[in-house]
């Protein structure tokens, strides 16, 4: 995979990566990849995709309100808080 | 106080024997480094429910939790510095279930980092030992919890099994792992890696207990979308005795020792009365494949979360949201999760969806017919679970390397791939250390496994370290 490729990777991952880390995680990707190549030797024709292995249909809930309690300690948890907002840094 | 053997439910009965407790444990972690936090006396407290079956036998019993399962006041870094100090604000869903049978947490175990790894490695804590030898890895990602089991600090330990999670470290540390059928424990509070493939499982002492933890935890849960409770046929179906055992036939790729313990079973199985028939799986070849560009893709969806905006590590400074976000992310995931993330955004991107992920999604389907096919045919499956015994860690000469650790997840990880529940076993020693084997069995017929298992232990049960003798039973 050339550099520009696995640039374009990182971005779409929003992960910054150092200069020597496009070589070893480049090579580990590449490694990965052509093994990944074995799969193009079969034949999938009239096979589905499977999602959950057992499932056969969606399960639904009630449409009921129920209420979420542990908002508060869920906000406890962000780095950096004003009140009841988290703060980052600005947008523009 | 006397050294000879207690019982675990009575370990943390008094102050006295949760301090003796505390004590021999602490000790114990120094040399294995199984826990990331301890603490036997923070008793997590909960509803007492007399619904749970075997609640009786779980009542008192102290447990570990693998660092991905939420449990709450006691941190959850799922091994990784983006989580670094995170305090779980929530307890999971199979995690209450046992604490509503009585049992205990005492604290949390080592992991590679998210789940990702073969080894504990990968965990930004430092690695967890092998208790049968300090040179050698306790196997992964649930490294912590098969450690803390066999190195009698605790008789259970909660693990997740994505691809072999739970049954091989559990193989390497000589305990029994249990991988239950997908979507038979709730999956609530379990850090998601990759979602269609893991389940949380259990590493422990004795078959008699992973039952009891087994039925404990299981169940239909509504925050859990993909949990499911077993149908009336598929429990029928369990409830038969076990009478045929397939076995792969041909050249396993094993070596020697484990070779040897593979064939130990088989006679062991057939001196108990099974029928022995070889099978072929011919899918087998391409799970790993398949299961890592499933399992890559989905982390990369799943972990998106970690961005150090509502929770986790974030950097000092940052020109804008969007830098905070790279920034968090490129220095708080260690080098194996990036290659997975990086991986799973690039089987994913537009252009390479059909030639790796949906093409990856039909080969499981094949896999599935595969072991269908098979369970016409046989009642359980006999495999091994790792084609080594347990490797030493990084740099020494009998090391694997994060690519030969993943080609070697052909045995475990095709259970994921099919959504059923495996069992781990303990075999024999083998060089000084524990030599295991795996059975699996059709969805939702875990009793199967446990029947077989128990057969196995009356003439082998898991072993004790020598340098950790056992203090509870």
């Amino acid at each position: 995979m050339d550099k520009t490729e696995l640039a374009v990777t990182a971005e779409l991952a929003h992960i910054n990566l150092k200069d020597e880390e496009y070589d070893s995680l480049g090579r580990a990707v590449d490694q990965m990849i052509e093994y990944f190549s074995v799969m193009s030797k079969v034949d999938v024709e009239g096979l589905e995709p499977t999602t959950h292995a057992l499932l056969e249909q969606n399960r639904l809930r009630p449409d009921e309100l129920s209420e979420m309690t542990i908002a508060d300690r869920l906000v406890e948890n962000a780095p950096e808080l004003e009140g009841r907002l988290i703060v980052i840094p600005n947008v523009l | 106080m006397a050294h000879s053997e207690s019982s675990w439910i009575d370990a943390l009965s008094s102050d006295d024997r949760r301090e003796q407790y505390g004590r021999i444990v602490r000790e114990r972690n120094e040399k294995v480094h199984a826990f990331l936090e301890f603490d036997p006396g923070r008793h997590v407290s909960g509803a007492r429910s007399d619904s749970a079956p075997d609640a009786a036998s779980l009542r008192g019993m102290p447990f570990a939790v693998k660092d991905n399962i939420a449990v709450e006041g006691f941190r959850l870094s799922c091994g990784s510095r983006i989580l670094e100090g995170f305090t779980s604000p929530y307890t999971a869903t199979a995690v209450q279930h046992l604490i509503d049978a009585g049992a205990i947490v005492v604290g949390k175990t080592n992991l590679d980092e998210f789940g990702m790894g073969s080894s504990t490695e990968n965990s930004c804590y430092g690695p967890t030992s092998n208790p049968w030898d300090a040179t050698k890895v306790a196997g992964g990602s649930s490294g912590g919890s098969a450690a803390a089991v066999a190195a009698g600090m605790v008789p259970f330990a909660l693990g997740s099994d994505t691809g072999g999670s739970v049954r091989q470290p559990a193989a390497f540390c000589g305990v029994y792992g249990l991988k239950p059928t997908y979507g038979s424990v709730s999956r609530y509070g379990l850090v998601a890696y990759a979602s269609s493939l893991e389940v949380i499982g259990v590493a422990s002492r004795t078959v008699g207990i992973a039952e009891a933890v087994f039925h404990a935890m299981r169940g239909s849960d509504m925050m859990d979308q993909t949990s499911m409770d077993a149908s009336a046929e598929a429990v029928d179906q369990a409830a038969h005795e076990v009478r045929t055992i397939g076995v792969l036939s041909g050249e396993l790729g094993l070596v020697p020792a484990v070779e040897r313990a593979y064939r130990l079973s088989i006679e062991r199985l057939k001196k108990f009365g099974y029928q022995i028939r070889e099978i072929t799986l011919p899918t087998l070849e391409y799970v790993v494949p398949v299961y890592y560009t499933i399992a890559a893709a989905e982390a990369s969806a799943n972990l998106a979360r970690f961005n150090g905006i509502r929770y986790g590590v974030r950097p000092d400074y940052a020109e804008n949201p969007d830098e905070l976000v790279r920034i968090a992310r490129d220095s708080g995931f260690g080098s194996e999760v990036k290659l997975r993330v990086l991986l799973g955004t690039y089987v994913l991107r537009s252009g390479f969806q059909d030639q790796f992920y949906v093409r990856a999604q039909k080969i499981r389907t094949a896999v599935r017919n595969d072991f269908a096919r098979v369970f016409n045919e046989v009642d359980l499956v006999l495999m091994p679970v790792f084609p080594t015994l347990a490797f030493a860690s990084g740099g020494k000469a009998d090391a694997l390397d994060p690519f030969q650790q993943k080609v070697a997840d052909r045995f475990t990880s095709a259970a994921n791939l099919a959504g059923l529940p495996a069992l781990s076993i303990p075999v024999s020693i083998e060089e000084g250390l524990p030599a295991g084997v795996q059975l699996l069995a059709r969805s939702f017929a875990e009793q199967q496994l446990f029947a077989v298992a128990r057969r196995m232990e009356e003439e082998f049960p898991a072993q004790n370290p020598p340098d950790f003798p056992s203090k509870w039973s």
